[in-house]
C-alpha cells in the first residue's frame, strides 16, 4: 500500500502549513517566491539542498591591555578567515571555547538566512535524532565536523548516515567510542544506537544484545596528534583494542553470529556486520518514520496514522533501502502526502523556540552586518539569537540528553512540553525584545565597522509586501497572517486597528495619509507621520501576545 | 490579610535588627495557620544515575570490592564512616555535610532501592521512577501528580482560590516532567527564578475555541498564560531574599552552586509562605562511563565534585530551613533512575546497574540505616549488579501515609497496587485539621462519580455549559476503556450509568471535557 498523495486544493494556506514545518517561519517574501507553483514543484524546489557554505569563520580576539587583540588566540589563522582546517593547538590559551561560540553564531546564522530549502529543517531533525551535547563535547572542531556529517547525509541513505556517526570523533567522544576497549567494554554507545538511533525502545532487542553490540564496536578512538604533529581530529582503527572473540546475539537479530575479526580492517568489517544486521530488522524503519512524524507532522500517533501513513511510509523506507537517495525519497512522499495536509491534524503544535525564534526573526526583515567587512557584528547578533532561544529552553547544541528534545518523544504531552509558565515568560519577553528593541553590537570589537551596530526590524519593507500598505485593514489583516497559523477573528483586529493604527480614532485616512506622506519622505518634518514606526512596532508587540502565536 | 504579605510588609518595617525569621519566630507563630497539612516534600533528582557503591560504601565488602572495582574504589581510611554501624559502612569522602546530617539524627540511608526487572535505559528507567510504573507497564501520569490529584480533585477547574491560592507543586531549574503530570495536565509550575511577572494584554485574544485538534493547542497554550501570570504573581511575591539565613550554601563556582541555587528559592517560598506542597530540584551529571574518578586519586574526579555539591547544599538548606525555623515541616528525598554496575569499566567509570541508596533527611524522619550492606560476591562479571532490598514504591508509600498522611486505601490509589510503607518517617505528626476535607473541595466540581468505590458499575454526574461534550473512563495506564458521552448536550446537570463489569478490578480516571473545560475524577472497581 503505498502513501496516499494529496490531492486537494494547494492554495496559500497549504503553501504556508508547508514552509512553515520544513523551514523556521514562512515570510511574505517565502510565500511570494513560490507563489502560483504546485505542490510537487515546490517540494522539489525544498528538497534541492546545497551543502556547500562559508565555513565558520575567526571572530574573535583577546585583550592585549585594553586592545583587542587576534594574535593572542589562534595566531596562525587571520582574523575573518576559517579555523576549520586548522588543528587546535593547545598552548596557553585554548582556542576552542572561542571557536564553539564562532560556530554557534555561525550556525545560529545559517538558519535564520536560510535558503528556500528543508537544509536547515533536516539538519535540526538529525541533531535531534542523534544529538551531541556541548555539556560533554566541547570541541569545536569536532562540533563542525559533526555537523557537516548531518548536512552530507541529511537526505541521503540512512544506513550509510549510521556508518559516518558510529566512527564520527565527536561521537566516538560524546557516547564514549574511544573508551571502548576489549578488556573493558563501555556500553554508552551501542544502547543508544539501539534505543534512540535505530530500533527503539522495547523493540525487542535485549541487554545482552547491547553487550554484544559494545564488544563488535571495541577498538575505535580519536586522534588529534600523529607523529607529534598536531592534525585535525580523526577517527581511527586500534586493532590492539578491539575484541576478536564471536559476538552472539539474541533470537530478536535470529542469534546471528558476527564472527570476530583481526587486524586493521576488522573495525570496519565489524561495525558494518553489526549495521547490517540492525537494518535487517523492519523496527529502524517504523521507528525512523515515527521520529519523522513527530518531527514534522503530529505529536501524537494515532492508531489510524500508524497503521494508515507510518506502515506505508516504512514501506517506502525500506523498498530504498540501498538508494543513495532514501531520506529524500521518504521526505517527499511525506510532504506530498494526504495525511500531512489532513485537517485533523494541521496546524496542531507547539512551535519550537527555534520556530518561534528563529522563524519571528525571519519575518521582520533584519538586515545583517556583511559577512566580510563586519563578521564580528553579524556573528555577534546571531550570538543573541543564539542566547535568546537557550533563554527559551532550546539550547541548539546542548540538548538535555542523548534523547533530544522531550517534546519529540515525551508522551502524551509531546510539543506541549515546549511550554510551561516558564517558558511562556521566557518565549514572551524573546520576541517582545526581538521586535521592539532588535539586535545591537557594543563598542569593545577589534573591527571597527562592527562596533555600536544597531540593526532594528524593517515592518515598513514587511507591510509594503501585505498589498496596499495605506489601508489599515490590509496592515492588519496581513500581520496577522504573517504571526497566526490560527486566525483571529476580525473583531479583535478591528479593535487592533483602532488601538494601535488609528491611536482611537474611527476614521481610516487617519493611518493611510500618516502612512503615504512618511513613505514618500521618511525624513519628514508631519509630527504624526514620524510616528509610523512605532504605530507597527507597538501594534506587532501587542499582536505578538495572542496564545495564536504558539501555535503552528 | 494573606500571610506572605504580612510578612512583607513587616520585612520593609524591619530596620534596628528586627530579621524576618518566617515561621520560627515566636511573634509570628500564632499568628499563622500552620497545620501538618502545610508540610512539604522536596525531591532532588539526580541526573544520569547515581553509583551508589562509591556514595554509600560497604566497608565490610571491602576485600571484594577491590577486585571488582579497583581503578574506581575509594581508599578505606579516606571514608567517613557512619557512627553507630560498627565501621562496616561509611560515606564517600566528599560528603562531610551529610555526614553532619547524620550525626545529628537528620539523614536516613535506604539501602538497595530498585525495582523488579530493571531497564537499563536512562529514559525509560526515569519515566519508571517518575510514574511509578513497573517495568513491563506504560503509565501516562506521574506519581507525585497522581498524590497532588488525590489531595486536590478539581484541579485546575476554579484554581487558584483561597484554599489554595499557590501552585501544587513548583519545579526549579527544569521543566515538569511526568512525574508532575496527571493525564495531560500539569500539576505543577515551573520556573527558573523568582520574576517571571509577565505583562499580558489582558483578555483581548479571546476567540472562541475550536472544537479540533488546533483549538485544543490553543486552549492550552492560554492555559499555560494565564497560569504564568496569575502564579508569577505570586511566587513573586513570596520570594524573600531576607529568607536565607544559612551562609553554608555554596556559590559561585564551588561545587553544587547550581542545586544550592534552587534550593534557596525552595528556603525563601516555604518561608514566604506558599502553601506548595512539592518541590522538585535536580542535578546533572552522574552517568559515569568515564573519569568518574581520577586515575591514581579516585577520592578525588567527577563524581567526588558531584557528591560535594549534593552533600554541601543539602547541609546548608537544612541548616537553613532549622535557621528559619520551618524544618518540622519540610522533607527532602533524593532519587537517581538507577545505580551503577559492580564491576568498574577501563574507562575509569561504571556502566549502567540496578538498585542503589536512596536518602532521606529532615527533622521529623526516623534517622538511620533502612537495610544491609549490599553483598558483594568475590566473583564479579560485567553484568552483576546489586540487588533490590526495596521497592521504591514502598518509600513513596511511606512518605505518602506518614508524611502527607493519607489513608492506606488513598495511598494504593495514588500508587495504583498495594507497596507496604516502611518506616521512614515520623507518623505521630498525622492529626485530622480537617484540611484535607476542605482541599478536596477547592475549586470548581464538574464532575461527581457515586458510588465510589463500587464493584460492577457506578453513576457519574457531570455539570456543563453547553455545546459539545465528551465524558471518558481511562484505566490506570490511560487507556481509554469507555466513551460514555460524546455530544451536544444543553447546559445543567446530567447522569450517565458507567458498567465496568468486564473490566479488572483497580484504579480509573473519568474525564468530562466541554469547551475548554475539561476535569478528571478517579475511580476505583474494587472485587
Amino acid at each position: 500500500m503505498p502513501v496516499t498523495p494529496y490531492t486537494g486544493t494547494f492554495g496559500r494556506e497549504e503553501l504556508k502549513h508547508l514552509l512553515r514545518r520544513t523551514m523556521f517561519g514562512a515570510t511574505n517574501e517565502d510565500l511570494l517566491a513560490f507563489s502560483g507553483q504546485s505542490l510537487s514543484q515546490v517540494v522539489d524546489a525544498l528538497l534541492a539542498v546545497n551543502i556547500v557554505q562559508t565555513p565558520p569563520l575567526k571572530n574573535y580576539w583577546r585583550l592585549n591591555g585594553t586592545t583587542p587583540d587576534p594574535s593572542l588566540v589562534d595566531p596562525a589563522i587571520p582574523f575573518g578567515t576559517t579555523w576549520v582546517n586548522t588543528p587546535n593547538i593547545i598552548g596557553t590559551v585554548d582556542a576552542n571555547v572561542y571557536r564553539m561560540a564562532s560556530f554557534f553564531s555561525w550556525r545560529v546564522g545559517l538558519m535564520v538566512t536560510q535558503p528556500r530549502t528543508i537544509l536547515e529543517k533536516m539538519v535540526l531533525f538529525w541533531t535531534n535524532h542523534m544529538p551531541i551535547q556541548t555539556s560533554v563535547v566541547y570541541n569545536g572542531l569536532l562540533f563542525y565536523g559533526y555537523d557537516q556529517m548531518l548536512r552530507q547525509h541529511c537526505l541521503g541513505n540512512f544506513r550509510e548516515m549510521m556508518y559516518d556517526v558510529t566512527v564520527n570523533p565527536c561521537m566516538l567522544d560524546y557516547l564514549n567510542g574511544s573508551a571502548n576497549v576489549a578488556s573493558a567494554p563501555d556500553e554508552n554507545y551501542a544502547r543508544e544506537l539501539m534505543e534512540l538511533f535505530t530500533l527503539g525502545e522495547g523493540s525487542g532487542y535485549t541487554e545482552a544484545d547491547v553487550q554484544a553490540a559494545a564488544r563488535v564496536l571495541t577498538g575505535w578512538d580519536i586522534r588529534e596528534v600523529l607523529n607529534s604533529v598536531p592534525i585535525l581530529p580523526e577517527a581511527y582503527f586500534r586493532p590492539e583494542n578491539h575484541d576478536s572473540g564471536n559476538k552472539t546475539f539474541s533470537g530478536f537479530f535470529n542469534n546471528t553470529v558476527i564472527p570476530g575479526q583481526t587486524g586493521a580492517n576488522a573495525g570496519t568489517t565489524e561495525v558494518n556486520a553489526l549495521l547490517n544486521m540492525i537494518f535487517l530488522k523492519q523496527e529502524v524503519s517504523l521507528f525512523m518514520c515515527r521520529e519523522l512524524y513527530r518531527f514534522f507532522v503530529h505529536g501524537e500517533i494515532s492508531a489510524q496514522a500508524e497503521s494508515q501513513f507510518i506502515v506505508p511510509l516504512a514501506e517506502l523506507f525500506r523498498a530504498n533501502a540501498g538508494a543513495p537517495d532514501q531520506m529524500e525519497t521518504v521526505m517527499r512522499a511525506l510532504l506530498t502526502s494526504d495525511h500531512f495536509f489532513s485537517a485533523g491534524i494541521r496546524t496542531c503544535m507547539m512551535m519550537s523556540p527555534a520556530d518561534l525564534i528563529i522563524g519571528t526573526t525571519r519575518k521582520m526583515k533584519f538586515d545583517w552586518p556583511s559577512e566580510t567587512t563586519q563578521v564580528e557584528g553579524r556573528y555577534k547578533m546571531f550570538q543573541s539569537l543564539f542566547y535568546i532561544c537557550v533563554n527559551c529552553f532550546q539550547n541548539l547544541f546542548d540538548p538535555p540528553s542523548v534523547a533530544g528534545w522531550p517534546a519529540y518523544f515525551q508522551t502524551p504531552q509531546f510539543d506541549e512540553l515546549w511550554l510551561d509558565s516558564a517558558a511562556y515568560a521566557a518565549r514572551n519577553s524573546a520576541v517582545q525584545g526581538i521586535i521592539g528593541q532588535g539586535f545591537n553590537t557594543g563598542p569593545e570589537f577589534y573591527q571597527a565597522a562592527s562596533r555600536n551596530l544597531l540593526r532594528k526590524p524593517n515592518l515598513l519593507a514587511a507591510v509594503a509586501e501585505m498589498g496596499d500598505a495605506s489601508d489599515p485593514n490590509v496592515v492588519v489583516a496581513g500581520c496577522a497572517d504573517m504571526l497566526y497559523a490560527i486566525p483571529v477573528s476580525q473583531g479583535i483586529l478591528d479593535t487592533i486597528k483602532t488601538n494601535r493604527l488609528l491611536l482611537g480614532q474611527s476614521n481610516d485616512t487617519y493611518w493611510s495619509d500618516a502612512y503615504e506622506i512618511y513613505v514618500a519622505d521618511p525624513n519628514t518634518t508631519n509630527q504624526t507621520a514620524q510616528m509610523v514606526p512605532n504605530l507597527l512596532t507597538f501594534m506587532l508587540l501587542d499582536m505578538a501576545k495572542a496564545g495564536e502565536t504558539q501555535v503552528f | 490579610m494573606r500571610r506572605r504579605s504580612f510578612l512583607r510588609s513587616l520585612s520593609a518595617a524591619s530596620v534596628g535588627g528586627f530579621a524576618v525569621r518566617g515561621f520560627g519566630n515566636p511573634m509570628l507563630g500564632p499568628l499563622l495557620d500552620r497545620s501538618a497539612q502545610d508540610r512539604v516534600l522536596v525531591i532532588v533528582q539526580l541526573y544520569g544515575g547515581n553509583d551508589g557503591l562509591n556514595t554509600v560504601i560497604p566497608l565490610d565488602q571491602y576485600s571484594n570490592l577491590s577486585t571488582a572495582r579497583a581503578n574506581v574504589l575509594i581508599p578505606e581510611n579516606e571514608v567517613l564512616s557512619l557512627q553507630g554501624l560498627g565501621g562496616a559502612t561509611g560515606l564517600h569522602p566528599a560528603m562531610g555535610g551529610m555526614r553532619e546530617l547524620w550525626n545529628e539524627g537528620k539523614l536516613s540511608v535506604v539501602q538497595g532501592v530498585g525495582y523488579p526487572d530493571p531497564d537499563f535505559s536512562h529514559f525509560r528507567s526515569t519515566d519508571i521512577w517518575e510514574t511509578g510504573a513497573n517495568s513491563d507497564e506504560l503509565l501516562d501520569s506521574g506519581w507525585a501528580g497522581r498524590y497532588l490529584h488525590q489531595e486536590y480533585p478539581n484541579y485546575p477547574i476554579g484554581f487558584p482560590n483561597d484554599t489554595m491560592p499557590d501552585p501544587l507543586a513548583i519545579r526549579i531549574g527544569g521543566p515538569v516532567t511526568v512525574g508532575l503530570q496527571h493525564l495531560g495536565v500539569a500539576m505543577g509550575a515551573s520556573i527558573y527564578n523568582t520574576q517571571d511577572g509577565l505583562d499580558l494584554t489582558g483578555n483581548m485574544f479571546n476567540d472562541p475555541i475550536t472544537a479540533d485538534c488546533k483549538g485544543s493547542k490553543l486552549d492550552f497554550a492560554r492555559q499555560v498564560q494565564r497560569q504564568a501570570d496569575l502564579y508569577g504573581n505570586v511566587i513573586e511575591a513570596a520570594a524573600l531574599p531576607s529568607c536565607n539565613l544559612s551562609t553554608l550554601y555554596p556559590t559561585g563556582i564551588q561545587p553544587g552552586a547550581e542545586l544550592a541555587g534552587q534550593l534557596k528559592i525552595v528556603a525563601q517560598l516555604i518561608c514566604g509562605g506558599l502553601k506548595t506542597r512539592i518541590y522538585w530540584v535536580s542535578m546533572d551529571g552522574f552517568d559515569t562511563h568515564a573519569q568518574q574518578v581520577v586515575a591514581g586519586d579516585t577520592a578525588t574526579g567527577a563524581h567526588a565534585t558531584l557528591l560535594q555539591g549534593l552533600s554541601d547544599s543539602l547541609r546548608a538548606f537544612q541548616d537553613d530551613l532549622q535557621l528559619l525555623g520551618v524544618d518540622d515541616r519540610v522533607i527532602g528525598m533524593t532519587f537517581s533512575e538507577f545505580g551503577r554496575r559492580v564491576k568498574s569499566n577501563g574507562s575509569v567509570g561504571t556502566d549502567h546497574g540496578a538498585a542503589a541508596p536512596l536518602f532521606l533527611f529532615g527533622t521529623n524522619l526516623i534517622p538511620g540505616m533502612l537495610g544491609t550492606n549490599p553483598e558483594i560476591p568475590a566473583n564479579v562479571d560485567t553484568n552483576t549488579n546489586i540487588p533490590m532490598q526495596y521497592d521504591f514504591r514502598s518509600v513513596y508509600a511511606s512518605v505518602l501515609r506518614d508524611w502527607f498522611c493519607l489513608e492506606q486505601t488513598e495511598v494504593d490509589q495514588v500508587l495504583l497496587d498495594t507497596y507496604q510503607p516502611l518506616s521512614l518517617v515520623d507518623p505521630t505528626g498525622c492529626i485530622d485539621t480537617g484540611v484535607h476535607a476542605l482541599n478536596q473541595g477547592a475549586g470548581t466540581s464538574l464532575l461527581e462519580v457515586f458510588p465510589n468505590p463500587f464493584t460492577e458499575s457506578t453513576t457519574i454526574r457531570f455539570e456543563t455549559y453547553g455545546g459539545r461534550v465528551m465524558v471518558q473512563v481511562f484505566d490506570a495506564a490511560g487507556q481509554v476503556v469507555r466513551k460514555l458521552v460524546n455530544s451536544e448536550l444543553p447546559p445543567g446537570q446530567h447522569t450517565v450509568a458507567c458498567d465496568l463489569g468486564d473490566m479488572p478490578a483497580g484504579a480509573y480516571f473519568c474525564r468530562v471535557q466541554n469547551g475548554s473545560q475539561q476535569q478528571v475524577k478517579s475511580m476505583m472497581k474494587v472485587r
